[in-house]
């Protein structure tokens, strides 16, 4: 898990290198204090020498990312232990019984290193490591070995924990750095391609039109074309903030303008439940494959989205040849359902209604109400 | 309006629209004073060659479609603004609509449309798209649903009639199959539209000026937010 972090660890192995010199001296001091206690003084002096070069060597290892691994914290574990339980050798029998062990709080360094190297597992298996050789140093289990035991069980479980959150928030962070980054790009795009790919597509569109024949079929097409781009760039497809189900509908509804199909909306967000929205926009390309399969070609289409508070109104009209009164409940009954079933059935569903108004001439409009 | 004759003015900054759209305005008879290819541009030269139709594209590389509309309004005499524009920015076009812009045309309308909406708007009529009549439409229910503060004006309203109309706009009828559909006249359905047009500038005028007074700002000086 620290694979990924590399910014928010550095204070936190500072703040490790320092307690490490600190508890050094610590060390020393009680070594001196109670030198008179030991067997043999001069072994002492060789386990604080080693300490002192490992505090060194660890404070540079530890200080350098890539050195930072499973072997580095093993080797601070060994040692840390290692020289603790020198102290049987040094000081002989009864010397525990007066003073600390000769690592004294120095110990405490390699478990916290392992907290944040290997998690909250590795510094409470350290912790009752230590335990375990406090109770084999001193041949008994007292009050000393508890208080030392808990003392390293907290601080190492604080400390593996506070490297865990900061490392999970500095990978959110990451990835919002990246997606503020996705998020420039393609306003930048959508400039650039605004400013040049959609003029020229508008262009041909309209000098196409003007020509007539061939060129006005591939006026329309580069129309066709502009209308899917400028859908694809105009929005984001974006999520309201704190209500992360909810959705703008206008949006969605804005990626279906094409040449013949004309989207007219309010400046700002509609936003719906994303069940919602989805059940409506499914409900609108229903009305729109119906204009496809029976319209005429040419035939064109409005939509419009309102928002009138408590309730969200969309309408397909098209100016295609409509239906004499009465067809679609025929159709209804013949069991041919298709607008009856996709439209009317989605929209009841979410507790709306449908209008159609058809006649003969006059195009057909299909007025969605959805409540919110 | 001198002696009945338009007098255009294009602003775009794509070379070929701009050439494009002078071209045709100008095989259609109407005389094309100036073009400019940026919003300064725009408004320095507006003085001089006096048109009465501003053609006018929102996206400009050195100021807002509507900073231009403003200023171009500003003046006397001042052109009247025609949005002609290829932009999906919704709030954009709607700025510009409460600016004092006249009317709103997409790059994709044919040539036809556009030297119609020309005349109309030289003429002082509003010229929607149902896209525009969607967004004038969601903003009047912004501003009805909008907390106002306590003492301030009434949000403008439409009337039902107006309502009716701006939906009809909206859902992609032609003023004469509204009229038709509504048993009105033409020219009522025209008047219609502008009126819920003019409401909705008005509003924003007073906006500007009561934040220009809570500023201790001068009316004469610039107003801009």
């Amino acid at each position: 898990m620290g694979a990924a972090a590399v910014g928010f660890e550095v204070p936190l192995w500072r703040g490790i290198a320092v307690f490490r010199a600190a508890a050094l001296v610590h060390a020393v001091a009680l070594m001196l204090q109670h030198l008179g206690r030991m067997e043999h003084p001069a072994l002492a002096w060789g386990v604080t020498a080693v300490m002192a070069v490992w505090t060194a060597a660890a404070g540079y290892a530890y200080a350098r990312p890539e050195w930072r691994c499973r072997p580095l914290m093993v080797a601070d574990l060994a040692i840390a232990f290692a020289c603790m339980l020198s102290t049987r050798l040094v000081g002989g029998a009864g010397y525990l019984d007066a003073a600390p062990p000769l690592t004294a709080t120095w110990f405490a360094a390699a478990p916290l290193a392992a907290a944040v190297l290997g998690g909250r597992r590795w510094a409470v298996g350290a912790a009752l490591g230590y335990g375990a050789a406090d109770v084999l140093l001193r041949g008994a289990f007292g009050a000393p070995v508890l208080n030392g035991v808990v003392l390293l069980l907290l601080a190492g479980y604080a400390v593996g924990y506070m490297a865990h959150i900061a490392a999970e928030a500095e990978h959110r962070f990451a990835r919002a750095v990246e997606l503020e980054a996705r998020t420039r790009e393609r306003e930048r795009l959508a400039r650039s391609i605004h400013d040049s790919v959609l003029q020229v597509l508008a262009m041909v569109q309209r000098r196409g039109t003007a020509l007539g024949g061939e060129a006005a079929e591939l006026g329309r097409l580069a129309g066709e074309q502009e209308a899917a781009l400028r859908g694809l760039i105009g929005r984001e497809p974006s999520a309201a903030p704190g209500r992360p189900e909810a959705v703008d509908l206008c949006g969605r509804l804005e990626a279906l303008a094409s040449a013949a199909v004309t989207v007219s909306t309010p400046a700002t967000e509609v936003s719906l439940p994303e069940r919602c929205a989805a059940e409506v926009e499914a409900a609108v390309r229903a009305a729109l494959a119906n204009v496809d399969r029976h319209c005429p070609p040419g035939t064109r289409v409005w939509l419009l989205v309102e928002d009138e508070g408590g309730t969200v109104t969309v309408t397909v009209r098209d100016d295609g040849p409509g239906m004499p009164a009465g067809r679609a409940e025929r159709a209804a009954a013949d069991g041919r359902l298709g607008i009856a079933q996709s439209i009317r059935g989605r929209i009841r569903d979410l507790g709306g209604e449908v209008a159609i108004t058809t006649a003969p001439g006059e195009g057909t409009e299909i007025e969605m109400r959805v409540p919110r | 309006m001198e002696h009945g004759g338009i007098r255009v003015m294009v602003v775009d900054d794509h070379p070929m629209w701009r050439d494009a759209v002078a071209r045709d305005l100008g095989e259609a008879g109407l005389e094309v004073v100036a073009t400019a290819g940026d919003g300064r541009t725009a408004v320095r030269v507006a003085p001089a060659a006096r048109p009465t139709v501003a053609v006018l594209d929102l996206q400009l590389p050195d100021m807002s479609g509507v900073a231009v509309t403003r200023e171009l309004l500003a003046q006397d005499p001042a052109p009247r603004v025609l949005i002609l524009s290829a932009s999906g920015e919704h709030q954009d076009v709607l700025d510009a609509v409460k600016a004092g812009a006249t009317g709103y045309l997409v790059k994709s309308a044919s040539s036809d449309e556009l030297i119609a909406a020309v005349r109309r708007v030289h003429v002082g009529d509003a010229v929607f798209t149902p896209g525009l009549a969607g967004l004038v439409l969601g903003e009047y229910r912004r501003l009805a649903a909008a907390p106002r503060p306590a003492e301030r004006t009434e949000a403008p309203r439409l009337t039902d009639r107006e309502t009716e109309v701006l939906r009809l706009v909206a859902k992609g009828l032609t003023y004469k199959q509204i009229a038709t559909r509504l048993i009105l006249s033409h020219r009522t359905v025209q008047n219609h539209v502008q009126n819920t047009l003019n409401k909705l500038q008005l509003h924003n005028r007073v906006q500007l000026v009561r934040y220009a007074i809570d500023q201790g700002i001068d009316q004469g000086t610039d107003a801009e937010e």
